[in-house]
């Protein structure tokens, strides 16, 4: 097969996973993509996939997706074997296509966990963050006069790290790329960007308690310190949060009423 | 706001807080944590004394009359073996409630190699280990089976002439230095020590820990299995004291 050189198009195969709802048992379809663009992203990549199948009369595939920058965690995605696709500390959004040659193949799947039940092909009801986090992921602060901004001193490193925490962005490619589908890497940013600030104290242990409780409702695994996890955020959030989670789930059941 | 309510939908069977942290995820794993080390503490003192045995024989015989006389051995045989139970039966819960969160399997699965050799193989290098440890205490404890040696160091190293029991030992203590390598610097991280400074140094030292206890129990089989097969009594045995403890000096 001769590629057009100015063109520069990739010929790819695809195995996307397809599933009608939750109760299809759902399988791999292969499909071919032809003349794709280096310069595209792997969603727009999909776009292209999905125009072509409408074209055909037949269903696109469901995908998550909203930003298309790395900012509001929506898009998800296992890309052969790999939250996120093969890059360090990138979004599937953030994924382009000039990391793959032409004549690959790749598999994608969902982001594979008890608690993110697949809604529809590629697209999980992660729903389950949402509730952790109104367990106990919030400060609660009283309304009248905003307080003077140095009123309360605050370390630059410890800002710093809660910063660092804050980062999250709740896609749950932690959870996805963790062989015990656990949520340590989430809740343990998300306890940390709390516990780390003088804000977060009044509400600390029972945060800790509270959003321990949620997320093993929710049916994640246990942490095996497989940092997988780390390895796999978009934002490059540190498994020392799950370390701060575990000191503050420790203290929280020692010390709390 | 009804999420934010304090109490759990789902009833909890009592209201105790201990009861909570030990059916708790964290819990369950900070308990695993803390007998796993506990553990790591008694392989330290057994590795100690089972080296004796390269001391010849009635060195070892009064090394082991020395433990069984005491009278607190009963009392920490007992912890040696609630240790265990802690740590088999909430690892084996944790690890079954893991492979419930995900019903599921990728059809692919890669990962960013952040996985070790240790670190995916816990429940099989541990129940490996388990099996190890029926069949050690059995016949070495209890001494069923094997020749009947008129000490214990000839009843110990008549069980290594045994090219299959030798050849088991060498693979169940490759299982613990696997079981260690990953379980050392692991139950740190779950016990919430993580610190930029100590870290690599926990995780240096766990893995020369899992180093040093692999091949310090190796010697044993491997020297009086493959090496030497020494005879039920030492003939340098006669030159040194064998006197009950307390005798000579
Ligand atoms: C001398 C014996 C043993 C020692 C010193 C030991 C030590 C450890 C340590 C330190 C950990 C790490 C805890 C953590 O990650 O928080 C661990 C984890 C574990 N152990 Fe053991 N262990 C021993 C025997 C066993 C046995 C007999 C079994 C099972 C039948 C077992 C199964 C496990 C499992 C499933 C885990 C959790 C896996 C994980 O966290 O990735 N261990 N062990
Ligand atoms: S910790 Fe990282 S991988 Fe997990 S939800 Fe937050 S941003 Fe995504
Ligand atoms: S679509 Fe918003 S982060 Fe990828």
């Amino acid at each position: 097969m001769t590629t057009n050189n100015e063109a520069k198009g990739m010929n790819l195969t695809l195995k996307i996973w397809r599933q009608k709802d939750a109760r299809d048992p759902g399988g791999l379809v292969e499909y071919k993509v032809e003349n794709v663009s280096p310069e595209m992203s792997f969603l727009e990549m999909l776009d292209v996939l999905n125009e072509q199948l409408v074209a055909k009369g037949q269903d696109a595939v469901a995908f998550d997706h909203d930003c298309r920058e790395g900012i509001c965690g929506m898009c998800s995605l296992m890309i052969d074997g790999q939250a996120h696709g093969p890059d360090k500390a990138a979004t599937t959004c953030q994924l382009h296509m000039r990391r793959y040659k032409d004549g690959d193949t790749i598999t994608v799947e969902p982001f594979r966990a008890k608690a993110f039940p697949v809604v529809r092909d590629l697209v999980v009801d992660r729903s389950a963050f949402d509730r952790i986090q109104q367990a106990g992921g919030f400060v609660s602060v009283n309304t009248g006069n905003a307080r003077d901004a140095n009123g309360v001193l605050i370390p630059h490193e410890t800002a710093e790290k809660a910063m660092d925490a804050a980062a999250c962005i709740g896609c749950g490619a932690c959870v996805a790329a963790c062989p015990n589908a656990s949520a340590m890497l989430f809740v343990g940013a998300k306890v940390s960007q709390y516990a780390l600030l003088p804000q977060g104290q009044p509400e600390r242990e029972k945060r800790a308690l509270a959003m321990r409780a949620a997320m093993d409702e929710e049916g994640f695994g246990h942490c095996t310190n497989e940092y997988e996890c780390e390895a796999a955020c978009p934002k490059e959030i540190k498994v020392s949060n799950i370390a701060r989670l575990n000191r503050e789930y420790l203290r929280a059941t020692l010390v709390s009423e | 706001m009804p999420a934010a309510e304090a109490p759990a939908p789902t009833a909890p069977r009592c209201n105790c807080r201990a009861v909570e942290f030990l059916e708790s995820s964290i819990g369950k794993k900070i308990m695993v944590a803390l007998a796993g080390l506990f553990l790591c503490v008694f392989l330290l003192t057994h590795l100690a004394g089972n080296l004796i045995l390269f001391l010849g024989g009635p060195a070892f015989d009064r090394y082991a009359q020395m433990l069984e006389s005491n009278p607190l051995l009963p009392l920490a045989e007992g912890g040696l073996v609630v240790l265990f139970l802690i740590h088999i039966a909430l690892a084996v819960r944790a690890r079954l409630a893991n492979m419930a969160a995900r019903p599921v399997a990728y059809q692919v699965y890669k990962g960013k190699d952040a996985r070790t050799p240790g670190s995916s193989t816990m429940a099989l290098t541990g129940t490996l280990v388990l099996v190890f440890i029926i069949i050690h205490v059995a016949t070495i404890k209890f001494q069923v089976g094997g020749a009947k040696g008129p000490d214990l160091f000839g009843h110990v190293t008549g069980w290594f002439h045994n090219p299959l029991y030798a050849g088991f030992y060498v693979v169940a203590l490759i299982g613990v230095g696997l079981h260690l390598s990953h379980g050392v610097q692991s139950a740190f991280q779950t016990l919430g020590l993580n610190h930029p400074r100590y870290t690599p140094m926990i995780k240096a030292l766990g893995a020369a820990f899992a180093i040093l206890i692999a091949l310090g129990f190796l010697s044993i089989p491997v020297y009086f299995g493959f090496i030497v097969h020494a005879p039920a009594t030492p003939p340098n045995g006669a030159a040194m004291p064998s006197g009950p403890i307390g005798g000579a000096q």
